[in-house]
């Protein structure tokens, strides 16, 4: 019966049918389907974390509470429901320096710091990315497209239930004057794991 | 730590075939079906009416089954429809809605989308 109507069309229509006969059913409402949808789009979203890292580039007295004390740093920002709570309570940020560099390593993603930087990204997960980012941090970095300098040192964190570690990246050249917001755009849940440098749009 | 149900299902597909596309740590939706498509296959399981797994399972062989007709790089390639192939065929074989049932609501829902289209 699709040879008639194009894919598009009857794709969504097929989705529609579904959900009604779901919800005449009894079986779904579709406030259960919205809050699934809602959760994916506005909670888990890697711009919380984007929001805490520029808020620290724009305010140097938030930074140190930040990296003295990650939890209540983020408590004070007003952040959606669970944000500041029971998920970000073993949070803890590391900041890039000069002379150093840190990246984010995990082997299971229920360590992954959700609220802050959203779903991780593909290689995240795999096993040979971890011990290859142990063992040799520098030339996994370098895959990336990220090369750190022979004098800057790399320190791998190993993300884990008790602790989790996000990358307070350094503020980038060619920044200045901007509003939190503008930074906050720039970054990335890969740079917030320490895998990839801010890119300043020209 | 407790994680939701969501982070675990996302999470159970990543670095997988079945990992839907991503943007920035953001999981894209383009069309609106998309959405209530996988909104709705986390819920049903969420509520226990099949296990995660099994629909992961039905996505990984729904996958597999189109790029073993097709060039990997065919752009006819859509995640979203072989989501939605696996979802409806779960739905099925869990007797949550029957095939008749299905194929008249879809009829419905067509000639719904053509009138207010014309």
């Amino acid at each position: 019966m699709t040879e008639n109507v194009d894919r598009e069309t009857y794709s969504a229509a097929r989705v529609r049918a579904l959900e009604s006969l779901l919800i005449e059913k009894g079986i779904i409402t579709s406030e259960t389907v919205d809050k699934v949808i809602d959760f994916f789009e506005k909670d888990m979203g890697p711009f919380n974390g984007a929001r805490i890292v520029a808020k620290a580039w724009i305010d140097p007295a938030f930074k140190e509470r930040l990296l003295a004390d990650t939890p209540s740093a983020i408590a004070e920002m007003s952040f959606p429901r669970g944000m500041a709570g029971a998920e970000g309570e073993n949070m803890a940020a590391v900041a890039n320096t000069p002379d150093v560099h840190n990246l984010i390593v995990c082997t299971m993603c229920s360590c992954y710091p959700w609220p802050v930087l959203g779903l991780p990204p593909y290689w995240f997960k795999d096993p040979t990315f971890r011990a290859r980012a142990i063992r040799e941090p520098r030339k996994v970095l370098k895959e990336f497209g990220l090369d750190v300098s022979e004098s800057v040192e790399v320190k791998v964190w190993d993300t884990s239930a008790q602790i989790r570690w996000f990358v307070l990246l350094e503020r980038p050249e060619g920044t200045e004057g901007w509003t939190e917001e503008q930074l906050a755009a720039i970054v990335t849940p890969e740079s917030m794991q320490g895998a990839a440098r801010v890119v300043v749009p020209a | 730590m407790q994680i939701k149900f969501e982070q675990f299902a996302a999470a159970s597909m990543l670095g997988s075939a079945d990992s839907p596309p991503r943007d920035n740590g953001d999981i894209l939706f383009q069309r609106p079906w998309e959405g209530r498509a996988f909104g709705m296959a986390i819920a049903l399981s969420k509520k226990g009416h099949y296990e995660w797994e099994d629909f992961r399972q039905g996505l990984i062989s729904s996958i597999a089954e189109w790029e073993a007709t097709h060039c990997k790089d065919d752009p006819d390639w859509d995640y979203y429809l072989r989501w939605l192939a696996s979802l409806e065929s779960l739905v099925l074989e869990s007797s949550l809605v029957s095939e008749e049932e299905l194929e008249e609501r879809t009829r419905q829902m067509l000639v719904e989308a053509n009138e207010t289209s014309t």
